[in-house]
């Protein structure tokens, strides 16, 4: 190739123009027209809303969201066009794409744990006084739900749309077969009755090692029930006593206890919801209402009940945060800070976070609502409880847009170990030498979180 | 060269042909003429239609040349979540992406583990594909058959490749069970260090075929006298394989070596699916690293100057290996030097 020198230049310039007004153009409506009595007028318009698609009940969401979109052009007189993402990493790179371009959908539907993240890039709506009015006022939500929403109660970004706190499964016959009558409050009595009902081919608890987020949660929920934040203004504390401990629990279940199945090196959750399911497990533990369909359809439907995971961490005889029965989960949803109609998209999540749809929602998918008035309504339902009384004593993770670091690197530390838990013992120098790599980094991440 | 002269003498003759008036000669010797004398011109040279490069030329610059150039461009910002919305004015930081990257970060180890692992997979899959087309050269009943068979790892999706076998090697899984009754404890296969030889087992397994459909290629390149002469001189089948046919797979193989290579340092689907984020230390390769930087730790200038330290780190090698190959010289593949 020998292109004239200048010509080669001018083709570049070109295409990077080119490809910079590619980025730029396209979105071209003009702000929504508010009426004086509140309603939003968006005849014509188009809101575009993005939220991951629920690969359990791909039917049921299509018609949820075409019912919605009925009772929205109603409403407003706008269309909505729904778009989803498969995975988190599909996720993160519309957000990404988006947030560079400055186009995109008006709403998004984000996970709890991700909010901080995306708070941190700037590019969504932090909701004044007045916005939240306009999404029905702060006061329908869940209090514990707006625990995630932003940094503090006057900066939110995320509007609480579901929750789905983590609680545990126990398989009522081998509980009383074991002869136990109630399931454990505490980390101890927890693997204290695990060990009675492991026999048989029949393990205490079911968990997986290999899940790509259940094992941070357990240490967090461990390490945060034995008073330490994890973040703690500017410094992690991964280094602390508490983590190390938290580890050698959760890893003890199967060097130490040997209440899990060895298998569950290499299970991620739903492994461990297929061996409960099928009567191999006294517990399931950190799951969420999402395997009640598939618990209902297993050999254990009729078996089972939820309760709460232990809050009394391991070697204590009383928490010290009663309320950290599971991280703050669920789904939040945010506008767009580039969205030319802001007003259009508060009246959607108006409408969306109603109590009327928020239980129309957790009947057709199993998510607990995070309006008020519709989990209260929940409450009565006996199956229901453990998870209504997990949603109000769940704890936001540390609000920080280094929480994804810190995140992967407690996973690390469980990902590393796993060749010594499968050869059956985790040394404790090597334990210490990973949370040590996963508390540098972490702090790093923490350190640039507070410059930026 | 010579080769290339030679080249040179029969397109220029065939051309000649058909225009009677000028003598071969007169077109194959010369170096292009004096100032005065009107030139001839080869064809290669002549009227070369230039214009079609544009189309390809210009995908390649928007594909391809400008996202490198932003690239570099924001290997020196101190790209992050936190100033990713305004990325053009994010601060510029210099070098100190590419300090960290090569002092505190595992890009080094990365890519030790990525070069050693593309290796060791070569070293294999070379051989392989060689004798599985040396075995299917020659007609035989159901040749049609286990050559369509031979090619199924490499049409199916790296995806599913990955898949299938994170399947099989899953603790208690199929390929325990089978060593076990064998008697064999292998240990975990997802996790630890032997992950880096499942790595090279899985990519073995994707690439030979890619081996060996272009060592079929070269075979198919022997012309029938060949084999008909190293008869007569009375070869004997590995005199006949080492000195005839193997100097006609040196092209071939030396562009599926450098191909592969490439390929095998750049696979991400296949350790991203097989281990997940965050991978095992022992498969931490420099497509997983990078990835991780940017889209878990969202350091995305750090990330970037990775990358651009990976890409000097891979066109070194490639480099020097192209020209000790003279791949570059495309008009003679597979001919002897």
């Amino acid at each position: 190739m020998r292109f004239r020198s200048s010509s080669g230049l001018a083709a570049i310039v070109v295409a990077a123009a080119l490809a910079l007004t590619g980025c730029g153009g396209g979105s071209g409506s003009t702000d929504t027209s508010t009426s004086t009595d509140g309603k939003v007028d968006g005849t014509g318009k188009t809101l575009n809303v993005l939220v991951g698609v629920l690969s359990q009940y791909p039917e049921q969401q299509k018609q949820w969201q075409s019912d919605i979109a009925a009772k929205f052009k109603a409403e407003t007189g706008a269309d909505v066009k729904f778009e989803t993402f498969a995975s988190a990493n599909d996720e993160l790179t519309r957000i990404q794409t988006s947030v560079v371009s400055g186009q995109g959908p008006d709403v998004y539907g984000l996970g709890t744990t991700f909010t901080p993240t995306a708070f941190a890039t700037k590019a969504f709506v932090t909701l004044s006084d007045d916005d939240w009015k306009k999404v029905g006022g702060k006061d329908r939500f869940n209090k514990a739900a707006l625990g995630i929403s932003g940094p503090d109660e006057e900066h939110q970004a995320g509007i609480p749309f579901v929750s789905r706190p983590f609680v545990m499964a126990y398989n009522k016959e081998l509980l009383a077969a074991a002869g136990i009558e109630k399931p454990a409050t505490s980390w101890d009595e927890l693997a204290e009755q695990a060990k009675k009902m492991t026999k048989d081919g029949v393990y205490g608890l079911a968990t997986g090692y290999k899940d790509n987020f259940d094992p941070w949660k357990f240490i967090w929920a461990m390490a945060v029930q034995a008073g330490n934040p994890i973040v703690d203004g500017g410094k992690l504390k991964l280094d602390d006593p508490t983590v190390k401990k938290a580890y050698e629990t959760y890893f003890g279940w199967l060097t130490e206890d040997k209440i899990v199945d060895p298998a569950s090196v290499g299970w991620s959750n739903s492994n461990a919801v297929a061996a409960f399911a099928s009567g191999k497990a006294g517990y399931l533990m950190m799951t969420t209402s999402s395997s009640l369909p598939t618990l209902e359809k297993s050999e254990v439907a009729g078996k089972y009940e939820y309760a709460l995971m232990p809050t009394v961490p391991p070697g204590e005889s009383s928490s010290k945060n009663e309320d950290a029965a599971s991280i703050l989960s669920g789904d939040n949803l945010v506008v767009a800070d580039y969205s030319k109609q802001k007003d259009l998209a508060f009246a959607y999540i108006k409408l969306i976070t109603s109590k009327e749809e928020q239980l129309n929602y957790q009947k057709i998918f199993g998510d607990l609502p995070a309006n008020a008035e519709a989990l209260k309504e929940l409450a009565g339902d006996a199956k229901l409880k453990p998870i209504t009384d997990a949603a109000a004593k769940s704890k936001a993770t540390p609000f920080t847009g280094a929480w994804g670091d810190i995140q992967l690197g407690l996973l690390n530390v469980t990902v590393q170990s796993v060749p010594d838990l499968a050869a059956g013992k985790v040394d404790s120098s090597a334990l210490e030498a990973r949370i040590k790599d996963s508390q540098s980094k972490g702090q790093a991440s923490l350190d640039r979180a507070s410059k930026g | 060269m010579s080769t290339d002269a030679s080249n040179e003498v029969r397109l220029a003759a065939e051309s000649a042909a058909s225009r009677a008036a000028h003598s071969a000669a007169e077109v194959a010797g010369q170096e292009p003429g004096g100032p005065k004398s009107p030139r001839r011109k080869g064809l290669s040279e002549r009227n070369r239609p230039l214009w079609m490069l544009i189309p390809g030329g210009a995908l390649m610059i928007i594909i391809i040349v400008v996202p490198l150039l932003l690239g570099i461009y924001m290997s020196t910002l101190n790209l992050d979540q936190y100033t990713l919305r305004k990325w053009i004015s994010s601060p510029f930081i210099g070098v100190e992406n590419f300090v960290e990257a090569l002092t505190s970060s595992p890009l080094l180890h990365a890519t030790w583990l990525s070069v050693s692992y593309s290796l060791l997979a070569m070293a294999v899959t070379l051989p392989l594909g060689i004798a599985a087309a040396v075995a299917t050269q020659n007609a035989f009943k159901g040749r049609a058959v286990i050559r369509s068979i031979f090619l199924i790892p490499y049409v199916l999706p790296s995806f599913v490749v990955a898949t299938v076998w994170r399947t099989m090697f899953q603790p208690d899984g199929i390929v325990d069970k089978a060593l076990g009754a064998v008697g064999i404890e292998a240990g975990l296969w997802l996790n630890g260090p032997q992950t880096f030889w499942t790595l090279v087992l899985v990519q073995i397994w994707a690439s030979w075929p890619f081996i060996y459909l272009l060592a079929l290629s070269g075979l198919q390149s022997v012309d029938h006298e060949v084999h008909e002469a190293s008869a007569l001189d009375g070869a004997l089948w590995w005199n006949k394989l080492r000195y005839v046919i193997f100097p006609y797979l040196k092209g071939p193989l030396a562009l599926a070596f450098l191909i592969g290579m490439l390929h095998h340092i750049n696979n991400f689907t296949l350790p991203y699916v097989l281990f997940g984020v965050p991978a095992p230390a022992d498969v931490e390769v420099l497509p997983i690293l990078t990835y991780v930087t940017s889209f878990q730790s969202f350091r995305f200038g750090l990330s970037a100057a990775m990358a651009f330290v990976s890409l000097v780190l891979i066109a070194i090698p490639l480099f020097v290996y192209l020209r000790a190959v003279k791949l570059d010289d495309a008009e003679s593949p597979g001919a002897k030097k």
